[in-house]
């Protein structure tokens, strides 16, 4: 990009940044790669997903606590400072506690007697839990928050291609459709090539369907510009195309700062047209994995054959069949599992596929309502809209353009026997 | 081996940890979440739910068709009580069905 | 893998002692408590999902002294001396922190109660003082002193991690012989010679000398089996959880105007819930465990006028839970009216869980040795048909 670079500060240092940069893509273009410490065993930490699902790059930021680094876009002289670790980066003596438990620690049964020792074990704990400290008052004169009601037909949540293709075709045909996406307008943009909604409200993130109050929630944060905003939305139709994220593999020492998700590095490269430097592996099975390491330039292995990850504070390395791989950045390639929370909410039905829970539809994209659970005489009652789902959220094998249309085409159907004109 | 591969890296929930729970007799979602704390930190289980299920099924404790997550609960994204607050004046306010108290509480 | 915790393919025996129904910290409690003093019981406690599924996984794990009777501050008493040692009974960290309570008062009205607590605590023998607004500031720095006439504080008060606690009294129930079966509901009760036989969703049958009844906010679905009448009845309470942050705040507050209470977990989130009234036209004896926004944004609101640093605090996970309330705001313990061998532990009103220590502890003296004590007596199941139902307290929060 060609636009003036300008100046963040991480911990009072001033570091440069793009503009459009994330602050997770100014601190890895810097090197930083851990930014936190775990809260049990003080390991270091810093950014994995890339795409906001994990909150482990959550940093101060602007004084406030506990931020998404990666959903972040930096302004000029942004002050950005690490968190839930103790004296200058790197020294932090609670990261002691990660060397005296090498075998684990169980937390229900550590120092339970002699009673004094547990009450000062107890004590001590709680000096150390807790991520960040309070958030600053709101400034004086800072915008008030806003509040936004829509009564749209149709509620799209995820503006990615399934979205897109779905929103686009409702457009086409007059309908009166709102469609939602967590992501800024330059992120959804270097995303995905197809054309963005016309009613669109991005930085927006819905975080609560509220069945028995018959409405959405989602809010817009302050530093996305302007006033913070709560959306109320009370659609007759909700569609889910919120996608897939990628989940953990559980290898050894999976946690060190550098391992970072294949796809969200994959896009925040595409975002900031940067490119990948450190040296770097991709764990990962499958066509998809193979064409990531492809598209990245990395080599490629089978997370079944990998006995390690290497390093203390960051990733060193890998061992794979006993040999040592050098590498300072580990990309991992799971298989995606789909981003299903809100829909639960909604009452939909959740179906295990193998890595994580789909959103269960008939062949057009309806979802199915979730049974009573059976632990509690919950309250699932006819839910005041109809449920769609499209795209990775209910498959992460279908190609998610074509079913946003397919779902679309059914959705219209339904539209059009519903209100004949 | 077990005590440094991470399920939940929120709640810092390793693979030996879950192992611990499962001698327990816990090979439930909702129970293994109650007892090592997997899936309640920042991101609220996004990242673990997946792994964990997988795991279940894995090892023969759970059939995947019978599997849920734990129960979706707002928000799926954290949100600050200021804006919260911002919200309730005119979204609630003018109901005409709000119940002064009918409970004896204070 | 052992069922240290509980199990669903435990095996039962055709006949019990005593059939517990119901795995919240009561029926545990009291399976635990009575294991101790009669090992020879055979005891079983029945839950039909995990064992922290109710009430008992769902609160706040408030534990306080001050209450506005002096039965219950006695109680209370009893209890937080227990829990000053149950993490090393049970063998395991319950995370008691004793921060203290602050109830503040801002109306007249409020501040009366507090001065006639502080009297009562006084002559009971709880630690409670009164302070200013600006000592009071001195215990909870953030607050808004605006409008505080009054506080009181009783620094023996304090708050548990619930789970622990429940898993705590499994353990050692199981350890000390007790049967706990998970995931069966018990889907029938029927009288069968001096007993009862349970009919379970497993498709056993059992046949148990006593039933206890320890299923909370569900305890009307078992009596209704027997015809039992009681007016204990489920209520939603909501709550909610902040991101965690470094310790800013020690004790409990309750801004008794408002019915807002808020601590900060050994985790370091705020946990916080409201009185908040179900709407007109919502409230009905269906169990009901769903959030609304409506909760969300009245305490937003509240709490942010009351501790202004708030605003900034994010919400991480709102949920609800069921309690059963009792119309006299005292709990439903004992022999059911008519049914002298099938019990009751219910009827707490949201506040059974800083209860169950002491509460746990009668009731089993109770059916171990037939020893009595002056809350069994008021607690009697039968009061409200003798008439001798009275309301005594005047704190119940929630
Ligand atoms: C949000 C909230 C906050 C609270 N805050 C506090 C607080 O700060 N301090 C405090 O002291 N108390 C508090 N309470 C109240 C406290 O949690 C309850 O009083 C206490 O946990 C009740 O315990 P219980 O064992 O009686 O019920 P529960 O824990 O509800 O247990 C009843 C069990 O019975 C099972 N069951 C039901 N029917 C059947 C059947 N047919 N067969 C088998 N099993 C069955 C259920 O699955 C359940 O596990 C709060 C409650 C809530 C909901
Ligand atoms: S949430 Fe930002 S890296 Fe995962």
């Amino acid at each position: 990009m060609d636009a003036e670079p300008l100046t963040i500060y991480f911990d009072g240092d001033p570091l440069p940044a793009r503009p459009g940069d994330t602050v997770s893509a100014a601190l890895l273009r810097a090197g930083h790669l851990a930014t936190t410490r775990s809260p049990k065993y003080r390991r270091p930490r810093g950014p994995y997903c890339l795409i906001g699902e994990c909150g482990t790059c959550q940093l101060r930021i602007a004084g406030q606590p506990n931020l998404r680094a990666c959903l972040t876009v930096v302004q000029e002289g942004l002050v950005v400072e690490s968190q839930n670790a103790w004296g200058p980066a790197g020294l932090d003596p609670t990261r002691l506690v990660d060397h005296l438990f090498r075998r684990g620690f169980d937390h229900h049964h550590f120092l339970v007697r002699p009673r004094l020792a547990n009450v000062a074990m107890q004590a001590i704990a709680r000096t150390m839990t807790g991520f960040g400290v309070l958030p600053e008052l709101p400034r004086p004169g800072a915008p008030p928050p806003e509040l936004h009601e829509h009564v749209p037909t149709v509620l799209v949540l995820g503006a990615g291609p399934a979205g897109r293709a779905l929103t686009g075709a409702l457009e086409a045909a007059g309908v009166d459709v709102l469609a939602l996406d967590r992501r800024d307008r330059l992120g959804l943009s270097r995303w995905h090539p197809a054309p963005l909604p016309q009613r669109l409200l991005v930085d927006t993130g819905a975080f609560g369907v509220y069945a028995p109050e018959r409405l959405i929630a989602a809010a817009s944060p302050p530093l996305a510009g302007g006033s913070p905003r709560l959306h109320l939305v009370r659609p007759k139709h909700i569609v889910f195309a919120t996608g897939a994220r990628e989940g953990m593999i559980p290898l050894l020492n999976n946690d060190l700062p550098g391992v970072l998700a294949a796809r969200g590095l994959a896009h925040l490269l595409e975002r900031t047209d940067s490119q990948l430097t450190a040296p770097c592996v991709l764990l990962g099975d499958g066509e998809e994995a193979e064409a990531l390491a492809a598209q990245l330039g990395v080599h490629r292995y089978a997370p079944a054959d990998v006995e390690r990850i290497l390093g203390r504070d960051h990733v060193e390395g890998i061992v794979v069949a006993g040999r040592t791989i050098p590498c300072g950045v580990i990309l991992l390639a799971p298989t995606r599992a789909p981003i299903s929370e809100l829909a639960a909410q909604a009452g939909a039905q959740l179906r295990f596929d193998g890595a994580g829970f789909a959103v269960l539809t008939d062949p057009d994209g309806r979802a199915l309502l979730a049974p009573r659970p059976p632990d509690a005489d919950d309250d699932p009652a006819e839910p005041p809209w109809q449920i769609w789902a499209c795209g990775h959220v209910r498959n992460t094998s279908v190609d998610p353009t074509a079913d946003g249309l397919a779902v679309a085409a059914a959705l219209l159907a339904e539209l059009a026997a519903s209100e004949p004109s | 081996m077990t005590a440094r591969a991470f399920l939940c890296r929120c709640e810092d929930v390793t693979l030996g940890e879950i192992d611990r729970a499962i001698d327990r007799g816990l090979t439930t979602i909702e129970e293994i979440k109650r007892y090592t704390g997997l899936g309640t930190g920042p991101c609220q289980g996004k990242e673990c739910t997946g792994a964990l299920a997988r795991l279940l099924v894995d090892r023969g404790l759970a059939r995947a068709d019978a599997l849920q997550p734990f129960t979706a609960r707002p928000p799926a994204e954290p949100i600050t009580l200021g804006l919260l607050a911002a919200a309730r004046a005119p979204f609630f306010a003018a109901r005409p069905e709000e119940d002064p108290d009918p409970k004896d509480t204070p | 893998m052992s069922a240290a915790l509980g199990s669903a393919a435990l095996a039962l025996p055709a006949e019990l002692d005593l059939a517990v129904i119901g795995g919240g910290v009561m029926g545990l409690a009291t399976a635990y408590n009575l294991a101790l003093l009669a090992p020879a019981l055979k005891i079983a406690v029945i839950e039909r999902s995990y064992l922290v599924s109710g009430a008992s996984g769902r609160n706040g794990g408030g534990l306080r002294m001050q209450w506005g009777d002096r039965g219950n501050v006695a109680l209370m008493i009893e209890s937080i001396g227990l829990c000053k040692r149950l993490a090393q009974e049970l063998g395991i960290n319950l995370w008691f922190r004793q921060g203290g309570y602050l109830f503040l008062a801002r109306s007249a009205a409020a501040e009366a109660r507090l001065h006639r607590n502080a009297e009562l605590h006084r002559e009971v023998g709880a630690p409670t003082r009164l302070l200013t607004p600006a000592d009071a500031l001195t215990i909870a720095p953030h607050l808004c002193a605006e409008h505080l006439r009054l506080a009181s504080f009783n620094p023996e008060d304090g708050v548990v991690f619930p789970w622990p606690f429940v898993w705590g009294y499994a353990a050692k129930a199981v350890e000390r012989g007790v049967l706990l079966r998970t995931h069966t509901e018990v889907q029938g009760v029927s009288p069968a010679g001096d007993g009862y036989r349970l009919d379970l969703s497993s498709g056993e049958q059992i046949r148990a000398a006593r039933v206890l009844n320890a299923t909370g906010a569900w305890s009307g679905h078992l009596n209704r089996h027997l015809g039992i009448d009681l007016p204990n009845h489920p209520h939603r309470h909501e709550i909610f959880s902040s991101e965690p942050l470094r310790p800013f705040l020690d004790p409990l507050v309750v801004d008794l105007d408002s019915g807002l209470y808020f601590s900060q977990s050994t985790r370091g989130e705020l946990v916080t819930g409201i009185s908040l009234p179900e709407l007109v036209g919502y409230r009905d004896d269906t169990l009901k465990q769903h959030s609304t926004l409506r909760f969300l944004t009245t305490i937003a609101a509240t709490l942010t006028a009351l501790m202004p640093i708030t605003a900034g605090l994010k919400v991480l996970r709102q949920w609800a839970g069921p309690y059963d309330v009792s119309p006299d705001g005292d709990a439903i313990v004992g022999p059911s009216p008519g049914h002298p061998n099938f019990w009751q532990i219910c009827g707490f009103t949201g506040h059974g869980f800083m209860m169950a220590p002491a509460a746990a502890r009668l009731v089993a003296r109770w059916l171990a040795r037939g020893e009595g004590h002056p809350m069994l007596t008021r607690w009697d199941p039968s009061r409200f048909l003798s008439g001798a139902a009275a309301r005594r307290e005047d704190m119940i929060i929630g």
